[in-house]
C-alpha cells in the first residue's frame, strides 16, 4: 500500500468511467426505448460512482481533501456535471443535456489524463481551515450548474427558438442559472467569511477574487435582462455563453495572467 | 426597439439609452477628476466624518424617495433599464482590475494619470460605486412600499449588497492593519502600517514561544549542469519524504534513516536539538535504467547548515528541499490598558480578539524556520465589521430565495428574489 501512487491507478478508474458515459451516452442518443434509457441512466450513475470512488480513495492516500490543484477540481467538476445531467434528465427528460454533460466531462477527465497530477500532499496553513472544503464545493458545484446552462446557451445560439425549445430547454437554463448563481453567491461570501479569518481582511481584490467578482456580474446582467426582456431568448443565451466564457477565465485563466502572479489562491497545477 | 428611438433622448420614460449615457458619463468625469487631481489616491473620510456622510447620503435617498417617487426618473432610477447600464459600469471597473496589476508602481504615464493601478482608490470608482448604491437604495424603498412578504427574497439580495457595498466604502478609512515584529521572551506595543508609520497600541504582546509544525521535506532530481529540476513527464517532480521507499523519474529510493533535526559530524548526521539544525536522510538510490546504485546524506540546509545534495551519476543529483510548514502558532501573553492580561495560543486561521482588535498570526523569519524566534503578527481594527457581515449575511438568506424560488413567475408579481 505505502507505494501505491494513486494517480497511477487513476487511469483505470477513468477509463471505467469513460466507458460507462459514453455507453450512456450512445444509449440516450440512439434509442427510444424505455429500457434502453434506463440502462443509459444507471450506466451514467456508474460512472459517476466510480469517480466519487476514486476521490474518496485519493481524499484518504493524500490526507488532505483533494481540491486544491486544478485537476483535483477538475475531477470534482466532472463529478458534479455528470450527476446534474443525469438528474436533469430524471426531472425534464432531456436526453440531449445528459450526453452533452457526460460528454463534457468526458473531455475534462482525458484533460486530466493527459496531464497527469503531482499528488502533493502538503496543504499550506491558510487552507488549513472549516471553510475550506464548502468554499471549494459550492464553487465547482455553482460552476457545473452553470456550465450545463451554457451548453443550453450555445444550443440556442445556433438554432432560433422555438415554443418547444422555449418552454423546454431555456426555461431549464433558467432554473439551471439561478441555482447556479445562488450557488455562486454563497462560494463568494463562504470566501469573504473565510478571508477575514485567515487574513484579516474579507476582500482585497486578489486577482481570483476579482474573477470571481466579475462572474458573479455577468450573470447577475443576466438575470436581470432575463427579468426584464423574458422574451428576448437569443439575445439572453449570448449573454448566458459571454458569462461562461468570463466563469472559464475565473476558473483557469487567471493563472495565466500578468495581473495574477504571487495571488494567494490560484489553483497549484 | 422603434418605439424607443422615436422617443427624443431625456424625453421620459426614460431608457437604456440614458442609462448608458449617465453611466459613461459617470465614468468620464471619474477619470477627467482622476486626471486633473494628478493620480491622487483617494480616502473616504474618517470617523465620526463618514458616519455622518452616510446618515446623510441614506436620509437623501429616503427624502427623494417619499416626495418624488412618482417622478419618472425617479421610478427610472429603480429600474432594469438604470440598472443594466450601470452594472455593466461597474463591471467595466472590475475588468480593468482584473488586468492591469493592483497595488504595484504604475509602470506607464497613462496608468500613473488615470490611477489604473489602484483603482479602488480612484474617482471613477468611487462615484460608480456611489451611483450602483443610489440605484439600490431606490430600487429596496421601491420594493418595500407598500411591504410585501413575496418580495422577502428581492430585498434580503438588493438590501444586503447595499450594506456591503455601503459599509466597506464608509468604513475602509476607519480599518486599521498594523504588523508588530514580536521576539521570543520580549514585550512589544508598537506596530507599523502599510506605509511603515508606526502606532502606539492599547495592546502589549509578549511572544511567549513560537513553533512551527512541519510537513517532512521534499526531494527532487535536478540536473547537474543546469541545476533545474528534471522534468518527471508531467508526473511528480517532488517527492514527500514520508515513506520509506518510492520511485521518483527514473530512479528507486530507499530511505535509510530520516533525522527532523540534525548536525553534521565528519561524514555523517546526528539528531541535535539547537537552533540551526536542519533535516536530513540517509538513502539508497536504485538507477531503474542500469540498476547501478548509490547511498548517503542528503541535507536541506538551514541559516547555519550548508545543503547537501547527493550525486546519483555524471547527469543528475539528488536533492531536498527545505520543509514546509504544516502549521505555526504563536503563544502570547496579551496586557490591555483596560487591564485584562491573559495568555494564549494563535495560528493561522485561528486569530484572538480582545478590546476590538484581532490579532492574526501572519508570518516569521522564514530563513530561520522552526528557529524563528520572531513572530509577525497582524493587528486588525475594523469597527465597520458588524454592518458588512449583516450585509453579508442578508445576501446568504437571499441566496437561499434565490435558490428555492428561482425565476420570478408570472412578470415579477411572484416571490422575486
Amino acid at each position: 500500500m505505502e507505494e501505491l501512487n494513486m494517480w497511477l491507478d487513476f487511469p483505470i478508474y477513468a477509463s471505467v468511467a469513460i466507458l460507462c458515459w459514453l455507453g450512456a451516452s450512445g444509449l440516450f442518443l440512439s434509442s427510444g426505448k424505455k429500457k434502453l434509457n434506463q440502462l443509459a441512466a444507471a450506466l451514467s450513475f456508474a460512472g459517476t460512482i466510480v469517480l466519487l470512488l476514486f476521490l474518496t480513495v485519493l481524499w484518504l492516500h493524500i490526507q488532505r481533501p483533494p481540491m486544491r490543484t486544478l485537476g483535483e477540481t477538475r475531477l470534482w467538476y466532472a463529478v458534479f456535471l455528470s450527476g446534474i445531467g443525469l438528474v436533469s434528465y430524471l426531472r425534464w427528460k432531456y436526453k440531449w443535456l445528459v450526453s452533452y454533460s457526460l460528454g463534457l466531462a468526458i473531455i475534462f477527465l482525458i484533460i486530466n489524463l493527459q496531464h497527469p497530477e503531482t499528488y502533493d500532499k502538503t496543504l499550506m496553513p491558510a487552507l488549513q481551515s472549516p471553510w475550506f472544503i464548502p468554499h471549494v464545493i459550492v464553487y465547482i458545484f455553482a460552476y457545473a450548474l452553470l456550465g450545463a446552462s451554457s451548453l443550453v446557451a450555445l444550443r440556442n445560439l445556433f438554432f432560433a427558438p422555438t415554443e418547444k425549445t422555449i418552454n423546454g430547454p431555456i426555461q431549464m437554463a433558467d432554473n439551471l442559472v439561478y441555482l447556479g448563481f445562488s450557488f455562486l453567491t454563497l462560494g463568494l461570501l463562504f470566501g469573504a467569511l473565510w478571508a477575514k479569518e485567515a487574513w484579516g481582511h474579507y476582500w482585497t481584490w486578489d486577482p481570483k477574487e476579482t474573477w470571481a467578482f466579475i462572474t458573479w456580474m455577468f450573470y447577475l446582467v443576466y438575470i436581470h435582462y432575463r427579468f426584464r426582456h423574458p422574451a428576448q431568448h437569443k439575445k439572453a443565451m449570448g449573454v448566458l455563453a459571454v458569462a461562461f466564457v468570463v466563469l472559464l477565465i475565473c476558473w483557469f485563466g487567471v493563472n495565466y495572467l500578468p495581473s495574477a502572479q504571487n495571488s494567494v489562491h490560484v489553483y497549484s497545477q | 426597439m422603434s418605439k424607443q428611438s422615436n422617443r427624443q433622448t431625456w424625453a421620459h420614460p426614460w431608457s437604456y439609452r440614458e442609462g448608458t449615457i449617465i453611466t459613461v458619463a459617470i465614468l468620464l468625469l471619474g477619470f477627467a477628476l482622476q486626471a486633473t487631481s494628478s493620480g491622487m489616491v483617494l480616502m473616504v473620510a474618517r470617523f465620526p466624518l463618514n458616519l455622518l456622510a452616510g446618515l446623510v447620503f441614506l436620509g437623501a435617498l429616503i427624502f427623494l424617495f417619499v416626495f418624488w417617487q412618482k417622478h419618472p426618473a425617479i421610478k427610472w432610477l429603480g429600474s432594469v433599464k438604470a440598472a443594466l447600464p450601470a452594472i455593466l459600469g461597474f463591471t467595466f471597473m472590475v475588468l480593468l482590475m482584473g488586468f492591469v496589476k493592483q497595488d504595484v508602481a504604475p509602470e506607464t504615464a497613462l496608468a500613473k494619470l488615470l490611477g489604473l493601478n489602484h483603482l479602488v482608490k480612484t474617482w471613477p470608482f468611487i462615484l460608480i460605486n456611489l451611483y450602483l448604491m443610489i440605484l439600490l437604495g431606490i430600487v429596496t424603498l421601491k420594493r418595500l412600499t407598500p411591504f410585501n412578504l413575496k418580495n422577502a427574497g428581492f430585498f434580503l439580495n438588493h438590501f444586503g449588497l447595499f450594506l456591503v457595498l455601503f459599509s466597506t466604502a464608509l468604513g475602509s478609512s476607519d480599518m486599521q492593519r498594523l504588523r508588530m515584529n514580536c521576539y521570543e521572551e520580549q514585550t512589544e506595543w508598537r506596530a507599523v502600517d502599510n506605509s511603515g508609520k508606526v502606532f502606539e497600541l492599547p495592546v502589549a504582546i509578549k511572544l511567549l514561544n513560537f513553533n512551527i509544525d512541519e510537513f517532512r521535506p521534499k526531494v527532487t532530481v535536478v540536473d547537474n549542469q543546469t541545476g533545474q529540476v528534471v522534468l518527471n513527464k508531467g508526473k511528480n517532480q517532488f517527492e514527500l519524504l514520508d515513506r520509506n521507499s518510492f520511485d521518483l523519474y527514473q530512479y528507486h529510493l530507499e530511505v535509510e534513516q530520516f533525522l527532523d533535526a540534525s548536525g553534521k559530524v565528519g561524514e555523517s548526521y546526528f539528531q541535535v536539538n539547537e537552533p540551526g539544525a536542519a533535516p536530513s536522510a540517509k538513502v539508497k538510490v536504485t538507477n531503474l535504467a542500469d540498476r547501478t546504485e548509490v547511498s548517503g546524506w542528503i541535507c536541506s540546509g538551514s541559516y547555519v547548515h550548508q545543503p547537501e545534495a547527493l550525486k546519483l551519476n555524471d547527469q543528475h543529483s539528488l536533492v531536498m528541499l527545505p520543509a514546509e510548514p504544516r502549521k505555526f502558532s504563536s503563544e502570547l501573553n496579551i496586557q490591555t490598558k483596560s487591564g485584562k492580561n491573559l495568555t494564549t495560543t494563535i495560528e493561522v486561521n485561528r486569530p484572538f480578539k480582545i478590546d476590538g482588535w484581532t490579532i492574526y498570526q501572519l508570518s516569521y523569519n522564514t530563513e530561520m524556520g522552526r528557529w524563528s524566534n520572531l513572530s509577525v503578527l497582524e493587528l486588525v481594527r475594523d469597527p465597520w465589521l458588524p454592518v458588512v457581515y449583516l450585509g453579508i449575511f442578508l445576501m446568504m438568506a437571499g441566496a437561499g430565495f434565490l435558490f428555492l424560488y428561482g425565476k420570478p413567475k408570472n412578470g415579477g408579481t411572484e416571490h422575486v428574489a
